[in-house]
């Protein structure tokens, strides 16, 4: 009999299994979107048409950043709580309505996005993973992302309520490091959420209910990013959580500090949200200034991953000494490369590191004017989110599927292919797509070709930087493919007794060492919440100030592919505009007559 | 908590690097002037932009000194091109008509989000001649992709901003004087002086002209149709590199139903 | 061997960032290869490494003892 999750914790186990697969189906959906895009931006393939385009971006965007990475990491902490704590649910049906209230949420959200591409349903909501006002989704959109949210909510209620009533038996324990890291990411993520909460229930959607007529579009971008920041943050903490407690398992070690992890978490409560409107440095309408304290507080947002950095590569160290390695850098040898979940963990730590520079060039305000909504910017987040998350979350997969199903995986050599040809593919299209953002290429366009110009390359030519993001792209398509051979391979194998057990790394320096206030949850989240106000506050209040809680009078842009609206508003365009030029050639045709 | 010696040196050597980029940063703004977007400009309102905002146009406003107010709508910018001299420092106005577009110069560091309801202002210097591209960087609707402008940065010696118009009679009756009004507008600050040179038939009329800056000079140039004769005659009237040119027909008899003018056009 | 095959596997896929950003470093140095002159450059590169992996440890036959890597968890 083996000890794995699944025989610890049958119950919890069937959860992270659904939202593990649930995930999956997200990341095979936004997959295919991606290679789609990837082929028709480079014009190596095109067969939808470019209006279209945005419609499958959004899909893309929505599914691979919201709901595959999300509901993957409610999986991670569902487990790293019960394991941690060591304790059940405290009731499983309350764990279940959160599971179905995120679901369907996705399916309400994914049913505009989806029917954007069809002609035949007159729904869309193309406005992408930021839903940027006046353009104008289909309410579905936004009510499916309130419900998704919500569902997020009473996810962290649950390891709340696990956590107190944990506390209760263990009144002076402290508390174990994977449920600390679930407890400050949660706390993160309620404070960041207040900002698209606010943005859609007040404002969005409202207004694609003709409840009201105008939205302040600076004010909702603003909202976007008070939540658009941290949200990647969300995503980002449960594969450090991974690279902490799971890493220097795998490397045959132990974490070298359970007290700087601490910092590091507690650091990313504090910073994460204070620093959206570095997303809005080429905004008009907020002052250099508060662009200035976004920026500080952003570069000090360096601080927790860079010491990330040195206790996973430390821990990776000691671990591979541990296993025999000797030598400066032969250590590196002795490391577990065979093992995909080490393999995939380490090279997305790898290219990790090359994100967190072109991060640093992005938080730099003034030199955020070169690549600003370039496709560097999409080079960045594919090597953090779509590497140092997907990569993470993808390598402990393999682990975490055995856990909850009580399967072998079902071939450790195809996921070692699977993860390396990810880090191929991602160097290749994450490369070319740096290189084409400093030469001015835009991100979010379907056919960035244009007529009147051509960008000029400082090495190679425009041809060779679309290829290589193709080639990229197709090879990361292909190590889905792989990916999800195992995970199918897996869920039809057969129960094994053999598994490893559950559990995680002991650190090398114990939370005995911590000190005791980094425990106190209260005191973070107070300091959290003055700095976000003390971020925040002001600038909003400017801009209400200067447009108006409601903004302007513009009328909404809906993105429906046929919208009769859409047309009725261009014809008043182009009437307008008509209108004004007969105007003011009839005004000179009779100051002629009359001189 | 112990901390590791080397773990220490890794913290201090972090802080330093981040120290160092708030530095580097700080001097782009206060020693390179790199000024941010912000919130300088009042709001405008997207629905009459004309009152607030005025008409798309490039303004001469000092000596080497322009400013160019740009619209942003789906899926084009007004003017374009925009057309500036080299060696000139440039601010540009932009605001959208509809929703978010940027404005985003492609091969230099131009690049704004246009805010409708907001108005982003940055100047610019641009030292040599060049032709370049402004692309919209943020999805605008169905077809983002295709809009793009021109802004071209012309040699100074090639630059002005002279606008020639001419208001000419189609058809006179012979022995009448055909009128031809010829307005020159000048948009820079300093006088212009040049020469309108008029040309119908073998003759060649060339008159001196002196347009204050920011202003309008007519002049007028008359001619006898009984010199020309009956038929059709070319004409064409030139201010520096802008040239006019129309048709004069001379007629035996004018029909009565022309009374009314040709405004109808 | 001296590496694990799986170690030689990251080795040769960690020569692709190296290989790409390579091309744009010696562009600064004005040396502009073409894709195919980086191909080849890559391939070299790579023969080297696998030479190297597959040469014999210097007088030692017990490569597989020290083969920790190959060990499972």
């Amino acid at each position: 009999m083996s000890n794995a999750y699944i025989d610890q914790f049958p119950a919890e186990a069937k959860v992270v299994k659904a939202l593990f697969y649930s995930s999956f189906v997200a990341l095979a959906l936004g997959g295919v979107f991606g290679i789609i895009q990837t082929l028709h931006r480079t014009d190596i393939y095109r067969f939808i048409d470019s209006a279209n385009y945005y419609s499958v971006l959004t899909a893309h965007g929505v599914f691979m950043v919201i709901t595959f990475t999300i509901f993957f990491l409610v999986g991670v902490f569902t487990w790293a709580v019960t394991t941690s704590l060591d304790r059940e649910v405290e009731d499983i049906r309350f764990t279940w309505a959160w599971v179905a209230l995120m679901s369907i949420g996705t399916v309400m959200a994914a049913v505009p996005i989806l029917a954007g591409l069809t002609d035949s349903i007159d729904m869309s909501a193309a406005v992408l993973f930021t839903f940027y006002a006046p353009l104008q989704g289909h309410p579905l959109f936004y009510l499916g992302l309130v419900l998704f949210v919500v569902g997020t909510w009473v996810a962290g209620a649950d390891w709340f309520r696990s956590w107190w009533a944990w506390k209760k038996e263990n009144p002076d324990a402290r508390i174990p490091l994977p449920t600390f890291m679930v407890l400050t990411t949660m706390i993160m993520w309620y404070i960041a959420t207040m900002g698209v909460a606010t943005s859609i229930l007040v404002f969005l959607l409202p207004w694609s209910l003709g409840w009201i007529e105008t939205v302040n579009p600076l004010l909702t971008r603003t909202l976007f990013w008070f939540f658009g920041h941290p949200v990647v943050y969300f995503w980002l903490m449960p594969a450090y959580m991974m690279w902490y407690v799971m890493l220097p398992k795998f490397s045959g070690g132990k974490l070298f500090s359970d007290p700087l992890a601490r910092v590091g978490f507690v650091l990313f409560l504090l910073l994460s949200t204070p620093v959206g409107i570095h997303h809005q440095y080429l905004d008009p309408g907020i002052s250099e200034g508060f662009k200035f304290i976004a920026m500080t507080n952003t570069m000090f947002l360096l601080l927790p991953s860079l010491l990330t950095a040195f206790t996973v590569v430390a821990s990776m160290e000691h671990g591979a000494r541990q296993r025999g390695g000797t030598g400066y850098f032969g250590w590196l040898k002795a490391l577990p490369w065979r093992d995909p979940v080490f393999a995939g963990m380490a090279l997305a730590g790898l290219l990790f590191a090359a994100a967190g520079f072109s991060g640093m060039v992005n938080a730099g305000m003034n030199i955020n004017y070169l690549v600003h909504n370039s496709l560097w910017v999409v080079g960045h987040f594919h090597l953090t989110v779509g590497t140092a998350v997907a990569l993470t979350f993808m390598a402990v997969s393999y682990w975490f599927i055995p856990q909850v199903t009580g399967k072998e995986l079902w071939n450790r050599s195809v996921a070692l292919v699977q993860v390396v040809l990810w880090f191929i593919g991602m160097t290749f299209m994450t490369n070319s797509m740096h290189r084409a953002g400093l030469i001015g290429m835009p991100r979010r366009t379907a056919e960035p070709q244009y007529e009147g110009f051509e960008f000029e390359t400082a090495v190679g030519s425009v041809g060779e930087l679309d290829a290589q993001i193709a080639l990229g792209g197709v090879l990361l398509t292909l190590s889905l493919v792989l990916f999800f051979a195992n995970i199918i391979g897996t869920a039809f194998g057969s129960r094994s007794d053999t598994l490893p057990d559950n559990g995680y790394a002991e650190a090398l320096s114990g939370s005995d060492d911590a000190p005791r206030v980094l425990d106190n949850l209260k005191l973070w989240t107070a300091i959290a919440i003055v700095l976000v106000i003390f971020a925040y506050s002001l600038p909003l209040l400017s801009i209400v100030d200067r447009g108006g809680l409601f903004g302007p009078d513009i009328p909404p842009l809906p993105v429906s592919l046929e919208s009769v609206t859409f047309l009725a508003f261009a014809v008043e365009h182009v009437a307008t505009v008509a209108l004004e030029s007969a105007g003011n050639f009839a005004q000179t045709a009779l100051s002629g007559v009359i001189n | 908590m112990n901390i590791h010696s080397y773990e220490k040196l890794w913290l201090i050597a972090a802080l330093l690097l981040i120290v160092g980029f708030i530095a580097t940063i700080t001097y782009g703004s206060v020693g390179l002037g790199i000024a941010m977007i912000d919130d300088s400009e009042d709001t405008v309102n997207p629905g009459s932009l004309d009152e607030d905002f005025g008409e798309p146009r490039v303004e001469h406003v000092g000596e080497n000194e322009y400013e160019a107010y740009v619209i942003a709508q789906t899926f084009t910018y007004r003017p374009d091109p925009i057309e500036v001299p080299a060696d000139s420092e440039v601010t540009f106005y932009v605001t959208s008509r509809d929703v978010i577009h940027s404005f985003s110069v492609v091969g230099t560091n131009v690049n704004t989000m246009v805010i409708p309801g907001e108005v982003s202002s940055m100047t610019v210097e641009f030292d040599d001649p060049g032709e370049y591209g402004i692309v919209c960087n943020e999805y605008c609707g169905d077809f983002h992709h295709t809009m793009e402008g021109q802004l071209h940065v012309v040699p100074e010696d090639e630059f002005d901003m002279t606008e020639l118009s001419v208001e000419a009679d189609d058809e006179v009756e012979l022995g009448d004087e055909a009128t031809f009004n010829v307005s020159v507008e000048n948009g820079m600050l300093d006088d212009l002086e040049t020469t309108a040179s008029f040309e119908i038939g073998d003759e060649t009329v060339e008159e001196e002209i002196t347009v204050a800056g920011e202003s309008t000079e007519e002049t007028t140039f008359t001619v006898d149709s009984s010199d020309l004769g009956e038929g059709d005659h070319d004409w064409t009237i030139t201010v520096d590199d802008y040239e006019e040119s129309g048709t004069l027909t001379v007629v035996d008899e004018l029909e009565e139903e022309n009374d009314g003018g040709n405004n109808d056009e | 061997m001296r590496i694990s095959k799986a170690g030689l596997l990251v080795a040769l896929a960690f020569l692709a960032p190296i290989l790409v950003e390579l091309r744009t470093v010696l562009a600064w140095a004005d040396i502009h290869l073409s894709v195919l002159e980086t191909v080849f450059v890559g391939a070299i590169i790579a023969a080297g490494l696998l030479l190297w992996a597959f040469l014999p440890e210097d007088g030692d036959e017990t490569t597989s003892d020290r083969d920790v890597s190959n060990s499972e968890l």
